[in-house]
């Protein structure tokens, strides 16, 4: 299962009582725009990225791999109206990093962007596995 | 003449079994050391120095060897703790099982693999030195260890 899957599949449950939604569809661009930009309150998860390192190596090449995968999810909202349960909601999705099991390290850092009247929350997941 | 370069991956070996048989490089009933990450074979030798009246500098004479063999290796359980099944001690009770039952061990130290013709070293020893330790910015368990020869080591060439 991809990590997205188990993101979203938190974030489903963990937002079903919130102003904002979780959407199945990848944040790709629609005419030139962004979906979550055209679908304000929908939290877009994109597909992971995933790198495999050198951890330890070894002289029979028996080496040991560390597995990096990145999910980056999407959320917009109006910056005029902010959302009166915002923290609520960041809160959720930097907190659904510990339902991807089985990694050492669970992280998400989120920043923020101002366009025009739109204030985009940007959260990126990273695990590390070995 | 040539270099000998280990990265092709089966060229740095380490053979151990509790009989200089079992630890045939060429053979298979000793504990071939998987996941080795380095090997560093100590042939050290003493030094006696000495001054004399008729000499503006000192004199030396080499004493007897100190021969150990350290590496360090990525934990494998088999290997660390032994299979419980086999007729080689070392193979059964595994790197830790020798080291606490203070087993002799015999060791062919390959350099060129295992092909006929490749030179490798041999001895026996004692293994200690083991601290297996482990972190979450590297989550898998490895260890020092630490052969411990005892007498000399002997060259030969697998034949």
């Amino acid at each position: 299962m991809a990590f997205r899957d188990t993101l979203k599949a938190n974030l489903d449950v963990a937002l079903a009582s919130t102003n904002v939604s979780v959407s199945a569809e990848l944040p790709f661009n629609s005419a030139g725009e962004p979906l979550y930009t055209k679908n304000m309150k929908h939290v877009y998860l994109d597909e992971d990225n995933i790198s495999k390192t050198q951890l330890i190596s070894t002289l029979d090449k028996s080496d040991v791999m560390q597995t990096d995968t990145t999910v980056t999810a999407y959320l917009a909202v109006d910056a005029k109206n902010d959302l009166s349960d915002i923290d609520t909601i960041v809160a959720s999705i930097l907190n659904s990093r510990d339902a991807v099991t089985g990694q050492t390290v669970n992280e998400c850092e989120m920043e923020t962007d101002i366009q025009e009247d739109i204030i985009t929350y940007t959260f990126n997941y990273n695990f590390i596995t070995v | 003449m040539a270099i000998i370069n280990v990265s092709a991956g089966s060229e740095a070996v380490l053979f151990l079994g509790d009989s200089a048989a079992n630890a045939n490089i060429a053979g298979s009933d000793g504990l071939q050391l998987p996941k080795m990450q380095d090997i560093t074979l100590n042939n050290s030798t003493g030094v006696f120095r000495f001054k004399t009246l008729d000499n503006t500098a000192e004199s030396a004479v080499t004493t007897p060897a100190t021969n150990q063999i350290t590496l360090n290796v990525v934990v494998d359980d088999a290997a660390f703790f032994g299979t419980g099944a086999s007729v080689d001690t070392v193979v059964s009770t595994g790197l830790f099982g020798c080291s606490k039952n203070k087993t002799r061990v015999y060791f062919n130290a390959g350099f060129q693999g295992t092909d006929s013709g490749s030179k490798y070293l041999s001895g026996s020893g004692f293994i200690s030195g083991l601290a297996p330790t482990v972190n979450m910015d590297s989550p898998v368990w490895v260890t020092p260890v630490t052969i411990e020869v005892d007498g000399d080591f002997a060259n030969a060439s697998i034949a």
